[in-house]
């Protein structure tokens, strides 16, 4: 490669100064959930503890239901995953595939979704779920009660099926030759059984990434859970929990709490993420969503 | 994807038994059938998530609503977009003007700093390592990088702890109206550079090298080389990230909201958030509906004015 004949000193500099710049605030993270009382905000700032700790982390474990959010963002997050998978899987299979009238225009419509962005929906979907007839002590006519706001299922809600979703895996259904199906229908196999036992399969890399990317979305969604989640705590997922300690209490105290709370919570993702970046790194690639 | 498969060597066609009139009618209807099954949960979501909503949002950006009973929802015409754009109103200046300056110096800072890394990793060995560091933050929540950026922030935190060091004096970054802005900008660059630094580097793999050897033969200096063949062949990838970075940076409310909820004053208030706070907190649903859709008004022509400018200037080389 004539582009790297010597070794490139100015670049090395750049790509490692811009690397520090893009770690210091994680180990600041760690660093400050390790500190003891007192230690943090006290000037002069230092980088490390002066004696490490876990006070901060039995704290955490005693002033957040830490288990609950656990739970709350694990249940909220497998439920969108499967969902999006499900779905994108199924539709992108017909949209591909099989052959109907609309088609075209069905798939037109998908594109369309992918169109619009996120804050057009925060209040309709708020209004529709709080007045949902008879749920949540709501009457028919959906005046009374909190509706569906106040449940796990609403906080997944707005997220089960991804427009994307469907464009990246009929994308990927499309490569599928047409004689495998072919043979296997000849063989007797009804639509369903040909989703299952070969488009499934062949379109596993695709799923993998699809699952990583919205599996992180879903585990880090604020502004949604923050919206449901005011109704009933019990329902709340780990952003909205932790944010809530760092919100009500002063901070200088409570900041190296809500630190060691935030190492918790970001390890899982972080861990997953490297041990399947290249998937999530091509999903990036495809979808530019970010 | 499917190598694994040997490709079928008969058409099926041949294979394929003489089928009746009506038998092949009834498995195209069967098919259809079949698809709109697959399709029922997709279509069933999108009308009662996007379409049912996006009606919705329509009628209340046009009427007055308390928020309890449906059939107390009073037509008021325009009256919420002109309450939006009328004297005294904070919509147009300072929060459409924050967000315009939020997006705009995000995509500034970021766009500059991902081309700059980019081009360096593009000439360096583990690569992967570098784009992984340098992602770690598109990963992580953003309560995560709002507490953590908020703490780097204070008298006592990182910044200042550096400020210090250098002799300099501390600055209240997210208290000061005048730095509280660019603080929270500085944070979202940080935050998102990383995708725009994959999507560059993949655009940087599909360069050709000959164009580098045949510039090295004409003796080319490296910043010569990077204006002149670097920057024009990395054109689609910019593009990209430019309209994923904008349309980001428009519509994001999160990173603020855990950083300065719109403070000092409204100096980091910005239109999504505007939005949000006149439903969730100010109950004035009509009001949220209209800023929601004139704010989609915005991102679009941006969006489009981009994809505009760009064309046309592809088309002058």
């Amino acid at each position: 490669m004539s582009r790297r004949r010597r070794f490139p000193l100015l670049s090395y500099l750049l790509v490692v100064s811009g690397a520090v710049l893009m770690v210091v605030p994680f180990l600041d993270m760690v660093m400050t959930s390790f500190k003891g009382p007192g230690e943090s905000g006290r000037l002069p700032y230092r980088f490390l503890p002066e004696t490490f700790g876990l006070a901060n982390y039995r704290a955490a474990l005693t002033q957040l239901n830490l288990p609950l959010l656990f739970r709350n963002s694990v249940t909220v997050t497998a439920l969108i995953t499967v969902s999006v998978l499900l779905t994108s899987s199924l539709a992108g299979y017909a949209l591909a595939k099989l052959r109907f009238p609309g088609r075209d225009l069905v798939f037109r419509l998908v594109l369309t979704t992918m169109m619009f962005p996120p804050f057009l929906f925060f209040v309709p979907h708020f209004l529709i779920l709080s007045h949902w007839p008879l749920a949540g002590g709501n009457d028919l006519f959906g005046r009374g009660g909190a509706g569906l706001t106040a449940s796990i299922v609403a906080l997944a809600m707005p997220f089960l099926v991804n427009g994307f979703g469907i464009f990246l895996t009929r994308q990927f259904v499309i490569s599928i030759p047409d004689e495998i199906l072919e043979a296997a229908r000849l063989d007797g196999a009804g639509e369903f059984t040909l989703w299952w036992r070969i488009v499934l399969p062949q379109t596993k890399p695709v799923l993998v990434t699809l699952a990583l990317l919205t599996f992180v979305d879903a585990w880090n969604e604020y502004i949604w859970a923050l919206l449901i989640s005011t109704a009933d705590p019990d329902v709340m997922t780990l952003p909205v929990g932790i944010q809530l300690l760092q919100d009500h209490v002063d901070p200088t105290r409570t900041m190296p709490v809500v630190m060691a709370a935030l190492v918790l919570s970001v390890l899982p993702v972080l861990a997953l993420f490297l041990v399947l970046q290249k998937h999530y790194v091509r999903g990036v690639l495809l979808s530019g969503l970010k | 994807m499917v190598n694994t498969l040997a490709p079928e060597t008969t058409a099926p066609a041949t294979r394929r038994p003489q089928r009746t009139a009506t038998g092949r009618d009834r498995a195209r209807r069967r098919q259809s059938a079949v698809a709109y099954l697959f399709l029922a949960p997709a279509l069933l979501f999108f009308a009662a998530f996007l379409v049912l909503p996006l009606g919705f949002a329509l009628l209340l950006s046009t009427s007055r609503w308390a928020g309890f009973d449906l059939s107390d929802i009073r037509p008021v015409g325009a009256a919420n977009f002109t309450g939006l754009f009328a004297d005294g109103s904070t919509f147009l200046a300072p929060v459409l003007t924050n967000t315009l300056l939020f997006a705009l110096g995000t995509v500034a800072l970021a766009l500059a700093g991902s081309v700059l890394v980019a081009t360096c990793i593009d000439k360096l060995r583990l690569q992967g390592l570098w784009r992984t560091l340098y992602f770690l933050p598109m990963v992580t929540t953003v309560v995560a990088v709002g507490n953590v950026w908020k703490y780097m922030y204070e008298p006592g935190g990182l910044v200042n702890g550096v400020l210090n060091a250098l002799g300099l004096g501390s600055v209240a970054f997210l208290q000061d109206p005048h730095t509280a802005l660019p603080a929270v900008v500085v944070v979202q660059a940080w935050a998102s550079a990383g995708s725009a630094v994959l999507v560059l580097t993949a655009g940087l793999k599909s360069v050709p090298g000959t164009y580098y050897e045949a510039a090295a033969l004409d003796g080319a200096g490296a910043v010569t080389v990077f204006w002149r063949i670097t920057l024009p062949l990395l054109r689609p990838s910019l593009l990209f990230v430019c309209v994923t970075q904008f349309l980001t940076g428009l519509q994001s409310f999160a990173l603020i909201t855990v950083m300065t909820k719109g403070g000092p004053g409204n100096a980091t208030a910005v239109a999504a958030l505007e939005m949000y706070r006149q439903a969730f907190s100010y109950g004035d649903w009509g009001t949220a509906s209209a800023a929601a859709f004139v704010l989609f008004v915005v991102v679009l022509v941006i969006t489009l004015g981009q994809l505009w400018l760009f064309r046309r200037r592809g088309e002058d080389t």
